[in-house]
């Protein structure tokens, strides 16, 4: 019976993917129709067969000389902004008069350009792996920053006389009621981050770098190697993906309950 | 004023907003002996719930004092002597139904008189008297909303409270959940010998659970009439056929509406 079970369940995942691989798949076989009937030149649009040569050929060595580098930095970066923006969500819940001094200033870092900053700091630390954790952490910031902030305060007046009640601790009332009904609304941020942050380290890489999947593209398109860019925008945005999933895995593991998921 | 310990709520007035804005409470009194069930009734907006919430020591009243067992009311609350039952159930969603009736033992500790290495026969066992034997490990969000705040009530009494603050708890029911909560809240509040405090604006609701029944007029909320209930407990549903219950229910009934009327009055040019 559980296995009956099981396998419906298997066959429920694949009919919910289904559509999305069928119509991308779609999408490849008439871009690759549209360039052989229209003959288009090669430089310009490489056809998904070619791209996917190019991959074959030369994905393997991409993976591990530049898209383990790009997802290091990525990976590093969510992880500082998403920390420091727990952080600070925390601060902001407890004392309104920081939130009300420092908010602003958590807008001003997410309006700032990061394509106009990841020079500046590649100026300041060189070549290294700083200047692109710090822009993934910057982009990092901010989503997690409000959503965290937003979860904090999502607990009703109720809750916090009920704790009252028990003569709890505010220590009490933050970690069993505030931090567990932030975590709907920290997951959804963390989320977001965690495609965010690939995209930070890529920009952060065509301003100064000398590895990583931005480094290929910006040489690549010097060299107007359309093939190498794609190859190198399927690694990456297949890295994303896998990376956002990852996160959905640990807040499906963290949240149990029913209509715990916000984006359900 | 017995073991269980009673509540003195001496001239208790509450303001909100100043000494410009509204007067909530004026000039409450009354004594609730140990082990009683005293319902409070009036319109929405009399400050019936601010009484409810001055008395667990949750607000400090305006001007006045109240005791519960020879203490403030904000030294009670600090012991722990209350429980309270809110007008939505407040469940944790991530905690399992018998976890959220664990929650106060959780957050006491040692100084939860049912705590030790029996605190989850205890809680199971309330959860049988309030009729959820079985639902356990089900999350709040499985369970129908009457089912909800029996939990709740289940929660309140896990660390067996001498006051049980209640305010509009059944409310949000249908009428039928509503007639089986009242029942069964009466037959543990026989079991455990609690004082009551209950909250309604239903007059039936009121008359059928306690031994008094207070009268509270809207804004400001002043005591209009302190009613003795004359039945007998326990109580069955069906002795609010008989003409006595209908009797007291329609003079009280008769308090709102002439207060209405005096508002209605005022109102008019």
């Amino acid at each position: 019976m559980s296995s009956i079970r099981k396998r419906s369940r298997v066959v429920d995942v694949l009919l919910r993917v289904l559509p999305s691989v069928v119509i991308f798949a779609l999408c490849l076989v008439a871009w690759e129709l549209w360039v052989n009937i229209r003959d288009v030149p090669a430089y310009l649009y490489p056809s998904p067969s070619d791209i996917g040569k190019e991959l074959r050929d030369e994905g393997l060595s991409l993976a591990v000389d530049d898209l383990r580098w790009t997802m290091t930095e990525a990976v590093l970066g969510f992880l500082l902004g998403s920390a420091v923006a727990l952080f600070t969500g925390i601060v902001f819940v407890h004392a309104k008069f920081l939130e009300r001094v420092f908010f602003p200033w958590a807008i001003v870092l997410q309006t700032v350009p990061i394509v106009a900053v990841a020079p500046l700091l590649t100026i300041w630390f060189g070549f290294t792996l700083t200047p692109k954790v710090l822009i993934a952490a910057l982009i990092c910031f901010f989503p997690v920053l409000v959503n965290a902030t937003k979860g904090l305060r999502s607990i009703s007046s109720q809750a916090v006389e009920l704790m009252s009640i028990l003569s709890a601790s505010k220590w009490s009332l933050f970690w069993r009621v505030r931090i567990p009904s932030s975590l709907p609304y920290v997951f959804a941020g963390l989320k977001v981050a965690s495609t965010l942050s690939v995209i930070g380290a890529i920009v952060a890489e065509f301003t100064g770098a000398d590895r990583g999947i931005g480094f290929v593209i910006i040489q690549a398109s010097y060299r107007l190697d359309t093939r190498l860019m794609f190859a190198g925008i399927a690694l990456s945005s297949a890295a994303g993906v896998v990376f956002f999933n990852i996160i959905g895995a640990l807040e499906r593991l963290a949240l149990r309950w029913p209509d715990a998921r916000l984006d359900r | 004023m017995t073991s269980s310990g009673g509540i003195a709520i001496e001239g208790v007035s509450m303001q909100f907003g100043g000494s410009q804005g509204v007067t909530a409470l004026d000039g409450i009194d009354l004594n609730i002996s140990g082990g009683e069930f005293v319902a409070i009734v009036g319109p929405s907006g009399c400050g019936k719930s601010t009484l409810l919430r001055i008395v667990g020591g949750l607000l400090e009243p305006t001007s006045g004092h109240v005791y519960v067992g020879g203490k403030t009311s904000g030294q009670a609350r600090r012991d722990v002597e209350f429980g309270f039952v809110f007008q939505q159930p407040t469940l944790f969603p991530w905690l399992r139904v018998l976890g959220n009736v664990l929650l106060p033992d959780r957050v006491l500790g040692r100084r939860n008189p049912n705590n030790g290495p029996n605190s989850k026969d205890i809680a199971q066992e309330l959860l049988r008297d309030v009729g959820l034997e079985g639902f356990e490990d089900h999350y709040p969000g499985q369970i129908s909303g009457g089912m909800q705040q029996r939990v709740a009530l289940a929660r309140a009494l896990s660390y067996g409270p001498n006051t049980l603050l209640m305010d509009e708890p059944f409310g949000a029911l249908d009428e039928f959940t509503r007639d089986r909560l009242n029942l069964q809240l009466l037959e543990v509040c026989n079991k455990t010998g609690s004082t009551v405090l209950f909250v309604t604006h239903s007059i039936q609701e009121a008359i059928f659970l306690a031994d008094r029944v207070v009268m509270l007029s809207p804004r400001p909320g002043r005591i209009t009439r302190v009613a003795e209930v004359p039945f007998p407990k326990p109580r069955t549903l069906e002795i609010r056929y008989e003409p006595g219950f209908a009797a007291l229910a329609g003079e009280l009934r008769g308090l709102l509406v002439g207060d209405d009327d005096i508002e209605l009055a005022m109102n008019q040019p």
